[in-house]
């Protein structure tokens, strides 16, 4: 049997023809593939378990941490300077680049026919939002914007000026919307939301601090006003110099022009619904409260 | 080396090669597969299958039957090569056999260390001036009849979970590595025509399948004469499609597949290969 000019799975499956039948009996794992015993066997197989000889160490008397056995402590030798004060608490943005977003049209796991939101976005698989670290949604950032091909309906929660230009030079059109963070648990993993039976959140207003970004027409912000939007669309087409397409003679326009309301999360469902995927079944509030709770 | 071991085993095996005098009509076909499994999860433009790939050829294998005890060849059909022509990872296949081995064993080896050994309460002798070595129970882990240091606590469960795509990988690997030694047959149906072991067992001397053999089925309900016959035959047996896996496939020295249980199983196994994430039951 000859093996030349085979190289990898095909060398191997050639060489298996001529060898034993592979079975139970003839099976063994790679080398170094199991981790060795931790404690030796024999005469001095429970000594010392690597705590050495005598003193602090035998005793395993762990000093605590930055404890220097009576020097002024190095993180105590300077003053304290809090340059990260809160970092912990800040809102990140974790980026989503334009080009990301092309491969994931390009490889069929984003439908474009429909608007595309966090939850599209995250359902990929290949897109991470997770609220417990503070990440309050995606930033579209411009990285690939000269390859970008897609005509979408996008809706992100932070995004940059080139992006936004890249989207809408082809055609697409771009919203940024606030989630809070439970809007985000909710919207990064419905099916875990649903099946403990707690309504659609209703989404929270913008914070003070971020209230001005999402109602500017320039960052097509949720809360701006749609006229004044249209003017930037146009306003943006001149500086960066391409020709703006026009949505209203698109044969996608309803698409295109589809949007949540401010405090809506899913597409179809409104807040206070509770969705029963077992059952396939949404119950709706009827108490007026919770009516004006979930639509004020 | 390598050429050694295969001229000295050259020898021994027959050589694997497709019988040109046969004379049958050859009909080429492919297994069909559920549109659904054809499709990605979220549009329906990717497929699994690509019969134009320049890398990967379709792996073609004879059809076989089994209504008589000699072999007959009724076609030929193709095979998809990321599943029964892949790298064959041995090292996967034998993690997939430790694991199948050890998710069930329970050690129940236990010790007793001084405490738990009966008397020992007292101190055997003061402390000092007797001129021997000084102990405070007859039970400790130095004496006789002592207590155990470091011995088994058990029962101890073994129990672990394998990685799905390790679980995966090695039924593709043992696809693979079974097709590759010629260990792996695809027939029509499984029936045969009498409920006689005597007829299994001259089907398999015949066709030189080895000892042992595994009939694998779509579903659980088979062909009577075929559960009758290798009832009373320990090392033949059958198995539906859902229970594979790739102990009772080493086991074997043949496996046999129908065609509808190679399809559903192809299916199954480029599924799991292709999705993006893993369902969160089988996780």
């Amino acid at each position: 049997m000859s093996f030349s000019g085979l190289h990898g799975r095909e060398l191997a499956l050639k060489m298996l023809q001529a060898l034993p039948r592979v079975s139970h009996a003839n099976l063994k794992p790679n080398p170094n593939f199991k981790p060795k015993n931790k404690r030796g066997r024999g005469q001095h197989g429970g000594d010392k378990h690597g705590a050495g000889n005598k003193g602090s160490g035998q005793r395993q008397n762990h000093m605590r941490l930055g404890y220097e056995t009576g020097n002024w402590p190095f993180y105590l030798r300077f003053g304290f300077e809090p340059y990260y004060k809160g970092h912990h608490l800040k809102r990140q943005y974790p980026p989503l680049t334009l080009h990301k977003l092309q491969m994931l049209i390009d490889t069929n796991r984003i439908d474009t026919s429909k608007p595309i939101d966090l939850t599209a976005l995250v359902n990929t698989g290949v897109v991470d939002c997770i609220p417990e670290r503070k990440h309050y949604g995606l930033n579209l950032t411009d990285a690939g914007a000269n390859v970008f091909k897609g005509k979408v309906n996008i809706e992100v929660q932070w995004a940059s000026e080139p992006a936004i230009a890249a989207i809408e030079r082809n055609g697409g059109t771009i919203t940024t919307t606030y989630y809070d963070l439970s809007s985000v648990q909710c919207a990064v993993d419905p099916v875990r939301w649903f099946s403990r039976a707690e309504p659609i959140p209703r989404r929270k207003l913008p914070l003070a601090d971020c209230l001005e970004y999402y109602s500017n027409p320039e960052n097509r912000g949720y809360l701006a006003d749609p006229e004044k939007i249209s003017q930037a669309r146009l306003a943006l087409a001149q500086k960066y110099g391409y020709e703006l397409p026009r949505i209203e003679d698109d044969p996608d326009y309803e698409m295109l022009i589809q949007r949540k309301d401010p405090r809506q999360l899913f597409y179809g469902l409104e807040p206070g619904w509770v969705v029963n995927l077992k059952d396939k079944l949404i119950f709706k509030p009827k108490e007026d409260y919770l009516l004006e709770y979930y639509r004020g | 080396m390598l050429r050694l071991i295969s001229k000295k085993l050259l020898a021994t095996y027959s050589p694997i090669s497709p019988c040109a005098q046969c004379g049958l009509v050859q009909k080429l076909r492919s297994l069909s597969l559920d549109d659904n499994l054809l499709k990605a999860d979220i549009k329906g433009d990717y497929k699994f299958l690509d019969p134009d790939n320049h890398y990967q050829k379709f792996r073609q294998v004879w059809l076989e039957n089994l209504d008589t005890t000699q072999e007959k060849k009724l076609g030929i059909i193709s095979l998809h090569p990321e599943i029964f022509a892949t790298k064959p990872r041995v090292d996967i296949i034998h993690q997939n056999i430790t694991w199948q081995r050890l998710f069930r064993y329970i050690n129940y080896a236990c010790t007793k260390v001084t405490s738990e050994v009966r008397g020992g309460g007292r101190k055997p002798w003061p402390q000092k001036g007797m001129g021997k070595a000084r102990h405070g129970s007859i039970r400790s882990v130095l004496w006789r009849k002592g207590g155990r240091a470091h011995g088994p606590r058990g029962p101890k469960p073994y129990f672990y979970m394998l990685p799905h795509h390790i679980r995966v990988w090695g039924l593709v690997s043992a696809f693979s590595t079974k097709l590759a030694q010629d260990d792996l047959h695809i027939v029509k149906s499984l029936d045969i025509p009498t409920d006689d072991p005597e007829y299994v067992t001259q089907l398999v001397k015949e066709r030189n399948w080895g000892p042992s053999v595994l009939f694998i089925d779509v579903s659980d309900i088979m062909p009577l004469n075929l559960i009758t016959a290798t009832d009373s035959i320990k090392h033949i047996n059958c198995m539906p499609g859902y229970g594979l896996n790739v102990h009772s496939i080493l086991k074997h020295n043949t496996l046999v597949l129908t065609e509808d249980a190679a399809s559903w199983v192809q299916g199954k196994l480029l599924y799991h290969l292709n999705q993006i994430k893993p369902p969160e039951n089988i996780k």
